[in-house]
């Protein structure tokens, strides 16, 4: 047989395909909070106590539901941090810093952007962004019921 | 009954990035391989467990078109839409049923066909994660910030992983990546996001592994020398990060204490003699080892600068080169399996540590390993 040089062929795709989460009632009151008065509420379960945020209508330890909202602070303190140098398609363009934040009376951490600092001297960031540092929630003027109404920013 | 499963083929593909194979065609091969192997045919077998990403095989229900290629045709097959390990945990828990007598394992994953961070962004929840544009990779760093703001080992140590499964790749004929590095190089790599630097890290590429196992009744209708499971453990983290401890691998923890127990180790570093650990970035497999309990949390840095995980130390890890040599991200655990059986059966070529009897396989998988499998496989039922 005459030997011939074979085309390995590959085809594109992309997919393209619209959702629409439902956020269930515990989780839109939080989101709605936070736009419509600037407050950022967490669930306490009535069995561990544990203050959960983000909320859930269940303490998926206890496996017990969960009701009573609790208003936290508006100032924390950072748990646990990244900030990012490399390009992720999906993600913002880098640096960008995302710390979890023990918000005042909230046993769990909550995520968000770190706003007001400079990431381009990473040791000059890590010095400031670190596990312990206090931060404020600084809300966006327009909010629209998304968690990137608001970011942090470092204090002290 | 006797309840005790075997390993007795094993097949992988080389790992390599860019693939021109079809998936279906290194489902083929590996399944292939893996029946030669045992040195049976695919009639010996009895069902089919395969365990793969759909999102990043870019087909959903990729079973589908995958089963039959996998070795499916006409037989019972069922798919774990997560790690491959969880496919020999399922496996297992079927042949210890006494239904089913001889499972193909299959898992696969071709990484350069898709952005995979942008695959793992889209794992996590819509309202309070994704849009922050959180990923596999760059979530690691919250670990590994969290473990060192309360362990602060020099750079150096994580350096040495990586130089130390560089080098171990070195003889592992299946993984792609045979380069090795300097320390230098390692901690002047790109940084990611800090401390992680590139080379800290998996290196994504395509490929597929699989398994045949076998009740104790049937390894005489095989040709190869059985590696026994004498014990398995698997557990899973809370999904959210801020209710986790990060600066210790809790899922690793857990699942390890189940699989020592049922395996009766009660001194893992006396009584293991090989590990193999899909390890998510260089820190990652330090503090693997203080979870698998090789040491106690935060001295995981003596067991590197001791060179007691290194291929002729106490305990190698990843004599294959692990995760940083080649890392088909949802096959990636099934790998680690893979290459500890050949451990124990003496077949791993020139990456062979001497004298094993007993290894450890351990695989974290999900976000910052919520999820975590251990297998502590043995020459001896
Ligand atoms: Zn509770």
């Amino acid at each position: 047989m005459m030997k011939e040089k074979r085309e390995l062929v590959s085809v594109p795709g992309k997919w393209d395909i619209s959702f629409n989460y439902a956020a269930g009632k515990t989780v839109s009151h939080f989101l709605a909070q936070i736009r419509d008065n600037g407050r950022i509420l967490g669930m306490k379960c009535a069995k561990c106590h544990r203050v959960m945020v983000p909320p859930r209508s269940f303490c998926e330890r206890c496996f017990v539901p969960a009701e009573d909202w609790v208003e936290l602070g508006d100032e924390g303190v950072v748990e646990a941090f990244t900030i990012v140098h490399d390009v992720f398609e999906g993600s913002p363009p880098p640096p960008y810093a995302i710390a979890y934040v023990k918000l005042d009376g909230a046993d769990t951490a909550l995520a968000n952007f770190v706003d007001g600092l400079d990431l381009s001297d990473i040791s000059e960031a890590t010095q400031r962004l670190k596990i312990g540092a206090r931060v404020k929630v600084e809300f966006a003027s327009r909010r629209e019921g998304r968690i990137t109404d608001f970011k942090y920013r470092i204090i002290g | 009954m006797d309840r005790r499963v075997a390993i007795v083929g094993i097949g992988q593909t080389r790992y390599e990035t860019g693939k021109t194979e079809s998936l279906d065609e290194i489902a083929f091969e590996a399944a292939s391989k893996a029946l030669a192997d045992a040195g049976i045919t695919r009639d010996e077998v009895d069902n089919v467990v395969i365990a793969a990403s759909d999102q990043l095989d870019g087909r959903p229900i990729s079973s589908m078109t995958l089963a039959c290629p996998a070795g499916g045709y006409l037989k019972d097959e069922v798919k774990a839409s997560d790690d491959g390990t969880l496919a020999v945990v399922l496996a297992c828990l079927r042949l210890l049923s006494g239904v089913f007598h001889t499972s193909l394992v299959v898992s696969w994953c071709k990484c350069s066909e898709v952005p995979t961070a942008k695959v793992t962004n889209l794992s996590f929840d819509p309202f309070f994660h994704r849009d922050l544009g959180l990923n596999h990779i760059n979530a690691l760093s919250f670990q590994v910030n969290s473990y060192l703001s309360r362990y602060p080992i020099s750079e150096w140590v994580p350096a040495k992983i990586v130089v130390k499964n560089r080098a171990n790749a070195m003889g592992n004929p299946y993984a792609h990546l045979v380069e090795e590095v300097s320390l230098e190089e390692v901690v002047q790599s790109p940084i990611v996001c800090p401390p992680l630097r590139q080379l800290h890290l998996p290196l994504e590429c395509d490929g597929a592994c699989a398994l045949v196992l076998t009740t104790r009744e049937r390894v005489r209708l095989t040709t190869q020398k059985p590696v026994w499971i004498s014990g398995l453990g698997w557990a899973m983290d809370s999904y959210y990060l801020g209710e986790r401890d990060l600066h210790q691998l809790s899922s690793v923890a857990k699942a390890a204490r189940q699989a020592y127990q049922r395996a009766g180790i009660k001194k893992p570093i006396d009584e293991i003699d090989v590990a193999e650990i899909n390890e998510l970035s260089a820190y990652h497999e330090i503090m693997a080892y203080e979870a698998l309990d090789f040491c106690t949390p935060g001295e995981g840095y003596k067991l590197v600068e001791e060179g007691s995980t290194e291929l002729t130390g106490k305990i190698p890890v990843n004599p294959s080169g692990g995760a940083l040599a080649a890392s088909p991200l949802f096959a990636a655990g099934l790998v680690r399996i893979a290459e500890a059986a050949l451990q124990v059966r003496g077949d791993a070529g020139e990456r062979q540590v001497t004298g094993v009897r007993t290894a450890l396989a351990a695989s974290c998988y999900g976000i910052c390993a919520q999820g975590s499998s251990v297998f502590i496989l043995s020459q001896e039922s």
